[in-house]
């Protein structure tokens, strides 16, 4: 028996990973982008949930990039960790840990039943789901922690429809860039690389 | 399922969880009603005069006031929303108070508060406002020293106390 034997038995006991280590790589990239456009990209929209433009533009980008079940959610994790050690968002860690988590939840959701993030209408509305999933934990969180109701209720129709609109908006931004990098044959030179 | 009855199935999704939303709201706003001093309305932010309950105001009183903007330092971005003096001017006279008059703001839902003398609130520069946070609620921000990064701030606020000297 030699060093052939072993390398074979090495590969029947190890267990297939469902994300390849280049996948985990790529998504925690989109994840860190993120982060980084969330931090350095001011728009001068005094509007709640504005970042959503670019926010779902980044996660469908993502999850056409790594075209699995639970990229999003991975994505939208991974960039809930960074930047609750960051410090940001307004109401603690935990609140901006499940909240940017939320958003990728919610994308998964939304991909399970349209898949096709090419098309502009299926892209609006997967990040129409994808960020209102982040505006319906700040909200849960607010119900539990007994925010008071009437601000809430003033700020609550204005915020959903930003929130519903800049996800819209996003999804679309995301979708274009889809059909822009395939056009310039992004996704055949990333099929040689898996 | 063809194209039309998938996006049906996540729209109706959607308004469906919404719908829960305001349903849970309207809940709230029964339950802090029963709950509340009797003369404030569900959502109202008390003011409070010398310990006893004066009054409370709403969105709705805020509509008519000018809001201001300033950038906060720790995260470059911008705060806009209305000043603690226009509001406070809104129901009273600027007579009623003295310079050193104590005004502290808190949200009882967040155990948070901060505290600031009349002198400080009259002064544009300081920048003592109200804006409204990512889920709607008021949030306390400025640029005073002691109220100018994120963990300072007191969101949800829904009481001000004033304490005449």
């Amino acid at each position: 028996m030699g060093p052939g034997y072993r390398q074979d038995r090495d590969k029947s006991t190890m267990k297939k990973q469902y994300f390849s280590t280049f996948q985990v790589f790529l998504m925690t990239f989109f994840a860190v982008l993120i982060v980084v456009a969330k931090i350095a990209l001011r728009l001068p929209i005094q509007l709640s949930g504005h970042s959503g433009i670019f926010w779902m533009a980044i996660i469908i980008v993502g999850t056409r990039v790594v075209p699995k079940k639970g990229a999003a959610s991975f994505i939208g994790l991974m960039s809930g960790i960074i930047s609750a050690f960051k410090g940001l968002g307004d109401f603690g860690a935990l609140n901006t840990l499940i909240s940017y988590t939320a958003v990728g939840v919610g994308t998964d959701i939304a991909l399970l039943v349209l898949r096709n993030q090419e098309n502009l209408i299926y892209a609006s509305l997967i990040g129409m789901v994808g960020h209102f999933g982040k505006f319906l934990v700040k909200w849960a969180f607010g119900v539990i922690s007994g925010a008071p109701v009437g601000f809430v209720a003033l700020g609550l129709g204005k915020a959903l429809i930003s929130y519903i609109v800049f996800g819209a908006l996003g999804g679309i931004l995301g979708g274009l860039t889809i059909v822009a990098l395939k056009k310039a044959g992004y996704f055949a030179y990333l099929a040689e690389k898996k | 399922m063809n194209q039309k009855k998938r996006i049906l199935l996540l729209l109706g999704g959607l308004a469906a969880i919404i719908a829960v939303m305001f349903v849970v709201e309207y809940i709230r706003g029964i339950s802090q009603a029963n709950n509340s001093d009797g003369e404030l309305q569900p959502g109202d932010v008390a003011i409070y005069w010398n310990g006893k309950l004066d009054l409370g105001f709403s969105a709705a009183d805020l509509e008519t006031l000018e809001k201001v903007t300033f950038t906060d330092k720790e995260d470059q971005k911008i705060q806009e929303g209305w000043l603690l003096k226009d509001i406070l001017l809104n129901f009273y006279t600027n007579d009623q108070f003295s310079e050193d008059t104590v005004i502290r703001v808190s949200s009882s839902s967040r155990s948070l508060s901060a505290t600031v003398i009349w002198d400080e609130v009259l002064n544009d520069k300081n920048f003592i406002m109200f804006d409204l946070s990512g889920r709607g609620t008021l949030k306390l921000v400025s640029v005073l020293e002691r109220l100018d990064v994120r963990a300072e701030w007191v969101q949800d606020i829904d009481k001000i106390e004033i304490n005449p000297q």
